[in-house]
């Protein structure tokens, strides 16, 4: 993964965001959460003619690195929605 | 990491053992993670039986699963050896029927599986001040809509959003309020209101929900042992954990007990308790499916009651 998000400064919420947008063309993100808990919708055109499986390991896939470790920032995504707008 | 051969096969003859099957925290009767419960729970719906895989009893399939299918969570379920996906797909599938027809569940087990086409009128009425309120947090647009989540365990979640597949559409006090079709049967009769102020907020009454599991703080327990109410107290630790600290007057529930504790009248009021309250939980919701009306788990468990009451029990 070519970005290095670990010494991000700033809220875990716009490290997710910045995340999922660097990667998704077009993407609208709404992440909502906290405590290592987060909510996440991602809208965006990308998602068009994919299954779900599909859809949520793009957004998975763009954030793993916030998830890895103990001591991950993103302990759980509590939910997690894509939709094509 | 990439995925070791051993791990792989293992991986395959699992998926291969049954036709539904189920990695997660924690096994049916006892998941120890929200995600893993809500998918069980969805299951327990369709299916007498499938299978578990407890990955915290086995680190390399805990990590090798999600190697495996490049998937980062847990739980992951799997029907005839395809990824179906996690929680959040599950309870999508849930919701709009496709889970039950991927399942082969008969029809008739998915709850309101047919609302269009004659299927009984959902029924839910707002109050004018739940109504204000929902007016106002769904703005001007004409494309958001109220939606009306009731979990398996009659947990509501009310959200503003766009149409799904499969939803039955509510007109209640002016709105259009969206269901899921499997929240559908067990919404059916719901009455929301609001209340304003800091305790305030939708409040959420519903005469079709069952019995639920009441929790019992240690306090309430020790009063009500105090002035000898009557009310039988179970130990679900193990006699292990008896022998390093335990409540006076609670009984192991072995199976004696058990067989005492069927002999009990349904409206009888029985009190479980644990270390925790975890395992409590899971006995209380047990007793409950079996018609018992009065079901108790003790809050924080013989922890709690070391904590607050009696500090002469050991904390292990």
């Amino acid at each position: 993964m070519g970005v290095h998000l670990t010494s991000f400064q700033g809220s875990v919420t716009e490290a997710i965001r910045t995340a999922i947008v660097g990667v998704i063309a077009d993407a609208t993100v709404h992440v909502e959460g906290g405590g290592g808990h987060f909510t996440i919708e991602v809208v965006s055109p990308v998602f068009a003619g994919k299954n779900r499986v599909e859809s949520q390991r793009l957004v998975l896939g763009a954030i793993a690195h916030l998830m890895k470790g103990d001591a991950a920032p993103v302990h759980a995504v509590d939910s997690l929605r894509t939709r094509v707008p | 990491m990439a995925l070791d051969e051993t791990t792989r096969a293992r991986i395959e003859d699992l998926l291969r053992s049954e036709r539904v099957v189920l990695f997660m925290k924690g096994n049916r009767h006892f998941p120890q993670c929200g995600f893993s419960a809500t998918v069980v729970n969805i299951l327990n719906e369709f299916l007498p039986s499938y299978k578990t895989i407890n990955v915290l009893a086995d680190p390399a399939l805990r990590e090798g699963i999600k190697e495996y299918t490049q998937w980062p969570t847990i739980p992951q379920l799997y029907v005839g050896g395809e990824f179906v996906g996690g929680c959040d797909i599950v309870k999508e599938l849930y919701a709009s029927g496709e889970l039950a027809t991927m399942l082969g569940a008969p029809a008739a087990a998915a709850p309101a599986a047919a609302p269009a086409g004659g299927g009984k009128a959902l029924s839910l009425r707002l109050s004018e001040a739940a109504a204000k309120a929902m007016r106002e947090a769904l703005g001007p647009g004409d494309d958001e809509f109220v939606r009306l989540e009731v979990s398996p365990r009659y947990a509501y979640d009310l959200s503003i959003g766009p149409r799904r597949p499969g939803d039955v559409e509510v007109e209640a006090s002016g709105l259009t309020v969206l269901v899921d079709a499997a929240s559908a049967a067990r919404a059916d009769g719901t009455a929301i209101d609001f209340v304003d102020g800091p305790q305030g907020g939708f409040k959420i009454s519903n005469p079709g929900e069952p019995p639920q599991v009441r929790q019992l703080g240690v306090r309430e327990l020790k009063a009500m042992l105090e002035r000898k109410a009557p009310l039988e107290l179970f130990d679900v630790r193990t006699e292990k954990e008896r022998a390093v600290a335990r409540i006076e007057g609670a009984r192991l529930l072995d199976a004696a007990a058990e067989a005492h504790l069927r002999s009990l009248p349904k409206d009888a009021t029985i009190v479980f308790h644990c270390h925790h309250g975890g395992r409590s939980q899971a006995a209380a919701e047990r007793f409950l499916a079996e018609g018992y009306r009065n079901v108790y788990n003790l809050k924080g468990g013989i922890d709690a009651w070391s904590l607050e009451v009696d500090p002469s029990v050991p904390r292990y």
